[in-house]
């Protein structure tokens, strides 16, 4: 094919061997598919984007490689050899790095310690690890400091530690998984530079990513699933522009949701004014979001995860402090207020994290519908274990919440009626507001159809909705108006019924003009 | 390894990866749904094998496992007498892992019950020594509150420091248990020797009527407290708001604070509850069965309340339960000195039990899978890919 | 006071540091894997008294130590079995280690109470410095097992700092599941931790009963293996550190039998007028006080306590 010395100056040509080849892999998670033939192959020396709308199977589909998972069918190559991956280990042994988002590093070890765990040599001679892994810091241009304490960097340095870790091992096939959500921009420049010479020497790099600009600067090929079908595999992305890459991520919409019926909406009964707040690691999450819902009014909010959704419904939840800003629940300002008096005040609140934040696992099903409530059905000190139960009882039939007996632990119900629970506890009590966060992830299809038409109803009864979701098409098929959040920012405000689905991806990726 | 620069090394860990694809090698995977009756099942294998173990022992030392046993049995739950022995014995036992119980509902260990109840055994009996001129009912009382009073000041230390610090209660209230008993050793040789023992050190004897009136038998009224205090503690817990926000607090942290339960209140109150208790527990064995306060005077009934609400899964009935096993094996234990054996068996049983417990209640819990090699022993890698070898040729 | 008293109390300093020190060492690995063993009080009196009689038997102490140091790695293969394989409670199950170890070293050790030891350690009297003033008593003139478990410490600190296995070590304790994630064994690694940590524990509770106490009695260990666990907590988790706080802790019990008897006025106070058993709560209390000392400054940097300890590991199955 090319010579090899062209590979080294003229980026993305590599020398056409493939490294790793993914054929057909299913992977099934109880009620979800994440993987239905997925396919990827990827070249030496070259940098590959996997592209894809949250839940397309990105991730799941390079744990199949990383031997995190074992894929249900399908077959894994890796330099031309078939191989069943039981464990992370194996696919090192393969020379499969992965860089998670989640970064897997001890934290009071140094870095030359994380680097070498699991492959260090029987005895430590620390001068001689240290200036190994420094010459190997070196040649990639990773900038780091081997006898440093990981928990005194930085973010940016973590993930450097993380890709040395796969150097080390001489992975010559390099995952990132989101690799510059946590960066900033002048690290995430540094990274591509880092990739680009890993590709020169022959490695491979697959780059999971929503951010288009980034993959068109730094990838040289892509594959792109959508519901966990390989749609496209560009060979180059010579010609391809970002509305390209958009159009084949989102693809045509599949809408069957009804709309619901126009009808006027109320007076403003949550508004949000300049509302900012910190992320869990303590960085920017929310700049100065400006959100009004209207009662009887379904408000959508759009964006790739990672991007303040979260922190916005915890904000609104009064789960997590914001730094600026007001919040007002029809009359009440809210902005300082405890959670139990904003629930007072008429707010209902979904969590994403269904079993973490709304639902206590072991607890029983009757115990979990009282948390909003059971203040109210005390008698003296005792709890009104009767009125507890009825007040289940009238919840579970309500909502079609399936249980064996209401006494049992909650962690035993499947993901829909988890959520049919915390959503019919929630709409107990005639909520003037209801903030739901990814409402539907996870459920099957009768699951999504009930707590969609609940959503609905509760549009119809006069309540204002904030709906946080991912699925576009939900949102398009449900949402009287439309926010997309970019990177802690309101970046575009939208008519449901006049955008397409790609004005929408592209206002997600952040190169709405909007 | 000599080399300057970076060879690689994944060849290492090839190697050691390999091994379990060889062996067929068992995994835990845990069970959709347990059985109800799970724990009380895996506590009746515990006793099981513990008395199998025991019987094994026993014979191995030249004893009749057999006559053992049954002078245990006899001794402990043949007639009246026998019942009111086991339960003397079960009482604190019982207060002592409601004690546990209490903290553990929360997620919280509380060690040092055996501490808490020489504290609460120590305040009580000094509370005595002031105040032995009062009635025997008043004085009664009020030794039993300032025992508890002894058991909060104990955990109050460790208490404060897991709420508001984040301090492992674990090991706090572990360091308290020697700090309370040299203490009592300090009283006994100093401030509180008896002026009328002589030679022998000990402290003054408890006035006449600061002794807990008997039931029958042996057993005096402290075992109607233990099942008042369990009943109510199953009460608080199930039934009342107080115990739904505790129960919620261990469970769900995030849920709770959504609910708007404080959790450092929580914290405080459970352990200071459970502190309380214990020393309530301690004050009871004072003024139930001594007539002195004595280093000795817990014997390891704080401890053993650890393994007591470890195996009631912090549940009232299952202390109950427990408790009164665990006293019936404590006087079985007392009784066969008499035949010559030791009374160091009943301990033993009693880690047996817990051993065999846990372990039994992670059987049961899990399910034993044996996981075969995929491919059956041939090296899945083995197996040549035409069309990449082809396009590797290019 | 004498000088002979001043030595006689540095001399039983050192060997009450040793005791601690060994038994705190085999926790300390144990710990630094991420198993918090409350066992050792329980493994040391286990150790006491089989290696006291394998001793009397074989009329070499050596095998009884040897003895008490399998002994010792056996009652802790229970809490392996239940905590690290089984993923039981770590807190329960070492408790039950404690209780029924002692439950058990009473009951085999029933016969040997009576037991006089002629087979016990003697003081080793190295040539030449055994006979320095001070100095020569106190540190050349010990028995060997004072010199092992100074040769153990500096052992356990080169595995744990300066081996692969150290490293694989000190990284399980911290993260399980990272270290799982390289192609360690979690399971091999803590188990083998737990073990070893048995055996330290086994060899110093055979110290008490073949040198210290020359004999088995039921109550013989006394509390020292809770100053072993209270140790690891004051030495930071680390074997230098442990050593320095082994001293400490080693001077206060080399104190108590003897405080009553020293004529010495320090600062007004007068030391016979200590009690000998409020000194013996000085380890417990700095230990808690090193710990709230730990969070506070745990707001600035990791806490030097191992971040997995007590948490059981099981990897999730696909």
């Amino acid at each position: 094919m090319s010579d090899p010395g062209d590979a080294a100056v003229s980026p993305g040509s590599g020398d056409g061997r493939v490294v790793v080849d993914l054929r057909g892999i299913r992977k099934e998670f109880p009620g979800v598919v994440a993987c239905d033939d997925a396919n990827l192959t990827v070249r030496a020396g070259t940098i590959h984007a996997l592209l894809g709308e949250n839940g397309a199977g990105k991730t799941s589909l390079v744990n199949v490689l990383g031997g995190v998972y074992l894929p249900d069918d399908g077959e894994i190559w890796v330099h031309g050899r078939q191989r069943q991956f039981h464990s992370p280990a194996d696919a090192i042994a393969a020379g499969i790095g992965m860089v998670h988002q989640e970064f897997r590093l001890v934290p009071t070890l140094t870095v030359f310690e994380n680097v070498v765990l699991g492959s260090a040599p029987r005895y430590l001679d620390m001068g001689q690890i240290i200036e190994r892994v420094a010459h190997l810091a070196a040649t990639y241009s990773l900038q780091t400091d081997p006898s440093r304490p990981v928990w005194q960097l930085s973010v940016g340095e973590r993930q450097r530690v993380e890709i040395l870790k796969a150097l080390w091992r001489d992975a010559d096939v390099l995952v990132l998984d989101e690799p510059t959500a946590v960066l900033t921009p002048a690290e995430a420049a540094d990274l591509g530079l880092t990739l680009r010479s890993m590709a020169d020497r022959g490695r491979s790099v697959i780059y999971i990513s929503h951010k288009l600009d980034e993959v068109l600067s730094v990838c040289d090929e892509a594959t792109v699933l959508r519901n966990g079908v390989t749609v496209a595999q560009p060979r180059s992305l010579a010609g391809i522009d970002r509305s390209d890459l958009a159009e084949m991520m989102v693809g045509e919409a599949a809408a069957e949701i009804q709309r619901p019926t126009d009808q006027p909406s109320g007076d403003v009964v949550l508004a949000l004014e300049g509302v900012s707040a910190l992320s869990d690691r303590g960085l920017p999450a929310l700049h100065s979001v400006d959100i009004d819902v209207r009662a009887g009014e379904i408000v959508g909010v759009a964006g790739v995860s990672g991007n303040g959704q979260r922190e916005l419904a915890e904000a609104i939840a009064g789960l997590r402090p914001t730094t600026a800003g007001t919040m007002q629940l029809e009359e009440a300002d809210i902005t300082g207020a405890s959670p139990r008096a904003r629930s007072r005040a008429g707010l209902a609140y979904v969590p994403e994290d269904r079993l973490g934040v709304g639902l206590a696992p072991t607890m029983s099903v009757v115990d979990n519908a009282v948390v909003r409530s059971y203040r109210s059905m005390r008698r003296r000190m005792m709890l009104d274990l009767r009125r507890c139960e009825d007040f289940c009882r009238r919840l579970v039939e309500r909502f079609g919440v399936q249980v064996g007996r209401v006494h049992e632990p909650v962690s035993a119900l499947s993901g829909g009626n988890l959520q049919r629970l915390l959503l019919g506890r929630e709409l107990t009590g005639e909520p003037k507001v209801l903030v739901a966060a990814q409402p539907t992830r996870g459920l099957d299809v009768a699951g999504i159809a009930a707590i969609q038409s609940q959503i609905v109803a509760q549009r119809a009864a006069g309540v204002g909705v904030l709906l946080i979701s991912e699925d576009l098409d939900e949102l398009l098929a449900l949402s009287d108006r439309l926010i997309v959040m970019y990177e802690g920012e309101v970046a575009a405000r939208m008519d449901p019924t006049q955008v397409t689905r790609a004005e929408v991806g592209a206002a997600m990726a952040g190169t709405a003009q909007a | 390894m000599t080399e300057p620069t970076h060879a690689p090394l994944h060849t290492v860990a090839r190697g050691r990866a390999r091994w379990h694809r060889v062996i067929v090698r068992p995994v835990l995977q845990r069970r959709a749904r347990v059985a109800p009756a799970a724990q009380a099942i895996a506590f009746v294998i515990g006793i099981v094998l513990a008395l199998i173990a025991g019987a094994m022992l026993l014979w191995g030392s030249g004893n009749d496992p057999v006559a053992v046993y049954e002078r245990m049995a006899e001794s402990s739950l043949g007639g009246f007498d026998a019942l009111s022995r086991t339960l003397l014995r079960a009482t604190p036992l019982a207060i002592a892992g409601l004690a546990v119980a209490v903290a553990g509902s929360m997620g919280l260990w509380n060690i040092g019950a055996e501490g808490q109840m020489m504290a609460g055994a120590t305040v009580a009996a000094g509370f005595a020594m002031v105040a032995g001129d009062l009635p025997g009912p008043v004085l009664i009382v009020l030794m039993l509150v300032a025992g508890a009073v002894g058991g909060v000041v104990l955990v109050v230390g460790p208490a404060l420091a897991r709420a508001y610090l984040g301090v492992s209660e674990i090991i706090t209230t572990l360091m308290l248990v020697e700090v309370a008993i040299r203490i009592v050793e300090w009283l006994k040789v100093g401030p509180w020797k008896d002026p009328e023992s002589f030679g022998f050190a000990q402290i003054s004897p408890l006035p006449d009527q600061a002794s807990l009136p008997g039931l029958f038998g042996q057993v005096h009224i402290g075992v109607l407290f233990a099942a008042a205090l369990l009943l109510a503690f199953w009460l608080a817990v199930s039934r009342t708001a107080w115990g739904y926000e505790l129960r919620m607090a261990g469970s769900s942290p995030a849920t709770a604070r959504y609910a708007g339960i404080s959790l450092q209140r929580k914290v405080l109150t459970a352990l200071l509850l459970s502190g309380g208790l214990a020393g309530l527990a301690g004050a009871i064995e004072l003024t139930g069965t001594a007539t002195r306060l004595e280093p000795g005077l817990s014997s390891g009934y704080g401890f053993a309340g650890i393994i007591v609400a470890a195996l009631a899964l912090m549940r009232p009935s299952g202390v109950a339960v427990v408790a009164f096993v665990f006293g019936a094996v404590l006087r079985g234990g007392q009784s066969i000195q008499t035949l010559g054996v030791t009374s160091s068996i009943a301990t033993i049983l009693q880690a047996m039990i817990l051993i065999g417990a846990l372990v039994a209640a992670v059987l049961l819990n899990y399910r034993v899978r044996w996981v075969r090699p995929v491919g059956s022993g041939t090296d899945a890698d083995a197996t040549e890919n035409p069309a990449s070898a082809g396009a590797s040729g290019v | 006071m004498s000088e002979d008293a001043v030595i006689g109390l540095l001399v039983a300093t050192v060997q009450f540091a040793t005791l601690v020190y060994l038994a705190g060492l085999g926790e300390l690995i144990a710990e630094r894997s991420g198993v918090l063993n409350l066992g050792v009080e329980g493994m040391m009196a286990m150790g006491a008294v089989t290696g006291f009689m394998a001793a009397i038997a074989t009329g070499r102490p050596w095998v009884g130590f040897a003895v008490a140091a399998l002994v010792g790695m056996a009652t802790a293969g229970v809490h392996a079995v239940v905590s690290v394989i089984m993923g039981a409670g770590q807190v329960v199950s070492g408790l039950a280690i404690t209780i029924g170890g002692l439950g058990f070293a009473a009951f085999i050790g029933q016969d040997a109470v009576r037991e006089r030891a002629d087979a016990v350690f003697t003081d080793l009297g190295i040539i030449g410095l055994a006979d320095i003033p001070w100095a020569g008593p106190i540190l050349f003139d010990q028995p060997p097992v004072v010199y092992l478990a100074g040769v153990l410490g500096v052992a356990a600190w080169f595995v744990l700092s300066r081996t692969r296995l150290g490293l694989a070590l000190r990284a399980v304790g911290e993260s399980a599941s990272t270290t799982d994630s390289v192609g360690h064994s979690v399971t091999l690694l803590r188990t083998s931790a737990v073990l070893v940590g048995g055996a330290f524990a086994g060899a110093a509770g055979s110290f008490l009963s073949l040198y210290m106490a020359a004999g088995w009695t039921e109550g013989l260990i006394a509390g020292r293996g809770w100053i072993a666990v209270a140790l690891v907590i004051f030495g930071a988790w680390r074997p230098g550190r442990l050593a320095a706080g082994s001293l400490l802790f080693g001077f206060t019990l080399a104190l108590q039998p003897r405080v009553q008897t020293f004529d010495l006025t320090i600062f007004g106070l007068e030391v016979n007028t200590i009690s000998p058993a409020l000194l013996g709560i000085l380890p417990f209390l700095l230990t808690v006080v090193v710990l709230i000392a730990i969070s506070f400054r745990a707001r600035h940097r990791p806490s030097p306590a191992p971040a997995a300890l007590t948490l059981p590991y099981r990897r999730e199955e696909r």
